[in-house]
């Protein structure tokens, strides 16, 4: 299981590495969001820095979504999911590899990226490192949704992924934003980040074995 | 015990068999019907005509006849549908789908409901139409659940993967609406918005409540009705073309 686990991440790192549209285009969406909210908002930094946390979070969540149709999305168009599908090997490392490398080429880029909105923003320097910690957390548990929306809506209209991931997410974003704002406010986040964790280990087992019933729904 | 277990049984095996569920709901929903007008009407007639005015809010107050059941089913719905999840999942059997299916909209109609009476209420007795309260939050989030529900099932053509795929999303649903629910009640207390509480305990007078819990049963009873017309169209749709269906 283990080996096939190392092949398969090694297949899905080159071919990602391939395409390098699928994870440019979250980067550039990031970007562009992050640099709306001045221009829409305000441009004085008391009050971007007030809402900082919760505009980066938007911004993360957004941009994760762009990157979902592609989990699942290519290995369906070629019929490679087709051949695991129909050999007796295990999905499970095979969805749960999907789900990590998607995470490593969408998400971890535009958590790093995030660290801007320090000068984008003017987000107080100290709680930066709440908000990445914050992001490193709730982020998994977003690609976890992001996956099930994506086998769901198989070669499906591309809205359906948000409409499923967006409402699944709320608490994330709440607990995510609540960590950074209660940090500000003087208090200790660590309550945050632990409930989010608690609903990662919780969520994992499951969405995955939901994700293979979805999947298994195109070969039936 | 035994026997009653066996009964049972054959009571589950019955219940997914469509022509059996189509001869069924034929014979009752004539009598769903009747009780569901009687205890709707003698519900809403009571609690709008008869029922003493709130000392508080006045006259207003009345929608809660219409407001408080629509609200209690928009959930029992959901709670339904996820036991037919499971048995979808579990079983497949092909009537959970259908019922899945069948009683979506209805639940996102009776959300709509709740969310469209509660700001009417909110209206002339808060001041407001809508606020970020707890309780309204989650209820908008039920509502686009149902949507979302409603949208994957439209977006298969083929309707076995269809129910399955509802079926997932269902129970996903299911486990993610208390998490939702409970970090809604965290967020809201972190950000304390206004002085309104919609949430005040309050004693409600039985001359008011006993209208009230017939309207609520009189709501149940409406569900009921329409779950069945709509299986019941449901199941004339997909089936229309069997043999039990032609001689029926």
């Amino acid at each position: 299981m283990t080996r096939l686990a190392k092949r398969i991440f090694y297949k899905e790192l080159v071919s990602y590495k391939k395409r390098s549209s699928t994870y440019l285009s979250p980067i550039v969406f990031f970007l562009i969001t992050i640099a709306l909210y001045p221009l829409a908002l305000s441009n004085d930094p008391a009050d971007l820095a007030f809402l900082a946390p919760g505009i980066t979070w938007i911004c993360v969540l957004l941009s994760t979504l762009l990157s979902i149709q592609n989990i699942f999305n290519e290995d369906f168009e070629d019929g490679s999911l087709d051949i695991f599908f129909s050999l007796r090997v295990s999905t499970l490392s095979l969805v749960i590899v999907k789900i990590l490398v998607n995470w490593i080429f969408s998400s971890l880029p535009i958590i790093i990226l995030s660290s801007t909105v320090v000068f984008l923003l003017f987000l107080p320097s100290e709680s930066l490192v709440i908000l990445l910690t914050s992001l490193l957390i709730g982020t998994p548990v977003i690609s976890l949704f992001g996956a099930l929306a994506g086998a769901l809506s198989l070669g499906k209209s591309s809205i359906l992924g948000p409409a499923i991931v967006l409402p699944l997410s709320l608490p994330i974003l709440i607990l995510g934003t609540s960590a950074v704002s209660s940090f500000l406010n003087g208090e200790n986040p660590s309550f945050y980040f632990l409930m989010m964790l608690a609903i990662f280990i919780f969520l994992l087992p499951l969405i995955c074995y939901a994700c293979i019933g979805a999947l298994r729904l195109h070969y039936e | 015990m035994n026997k009653t277990f066996n009964n049972l049984k054959t009571f589950y095996h019955k219940l997914g068999s469509s022509p059996w569920f189509y001869k069924i709901s034929g014979i009752t929903i004539p009598y769903v019907a009747l009780f569901s007008f009687l205890f709707l009407s003698i519900g809403i007639v009571w609690g709008v005509f008869f029922s003493p005015t709130d000392f508080k809010q006045g006259d207003v107050y009345r929608i809660i006849y219409m407001h408080v059941p629509a609200a209690s089913v928009s959930q029992a719905i959901y709670y339904t549908m996820t036991v037919a999840a499971v048995v979808s999942m579990i079983w497949r059997m092909k009537m959970a789908g259908i019922f899945i299916k069948s009683m979506a909209p209805i639940g996102a109609s009776f959300t709509f409901l709740a969310l469209i009476s509660g700001s009417i209420w909110g209206q002339p007795t808060w001041g407001t139409w809508w606020i970020w309260d707890a309780r309204l939050t989650s209820t908008l989030v039920l509502f686009i659940f149902y949507i979302a529900i409603i949208s994957l099932y439209s977006s298969f053509s083929e309707k076995k993967s269809a129910d399955q795929a509802v079926s997932i999303l269902t129970l996903v649903g299911a486990v993610n609406l208390p998490i939702i629910k409970k970090s809604v009640d965290w967020w809201n207390t972190l950000h304390q918005p206004a002085s309104i509480k919609f949430t005040e305990s309050s004693s409600i007078s039985p001359e008011m409540l006993y209208p009230l819990i017939i309207s609520i049963f009189g709501f149940y009873l409406v569900v009921l009705l329409s779950g069945l017309m709509a299986m019941r169209a449901e199941i004339a749709k997909r089936e229309i073309n069997k043999e039990w269906f032609k001689n029926y």
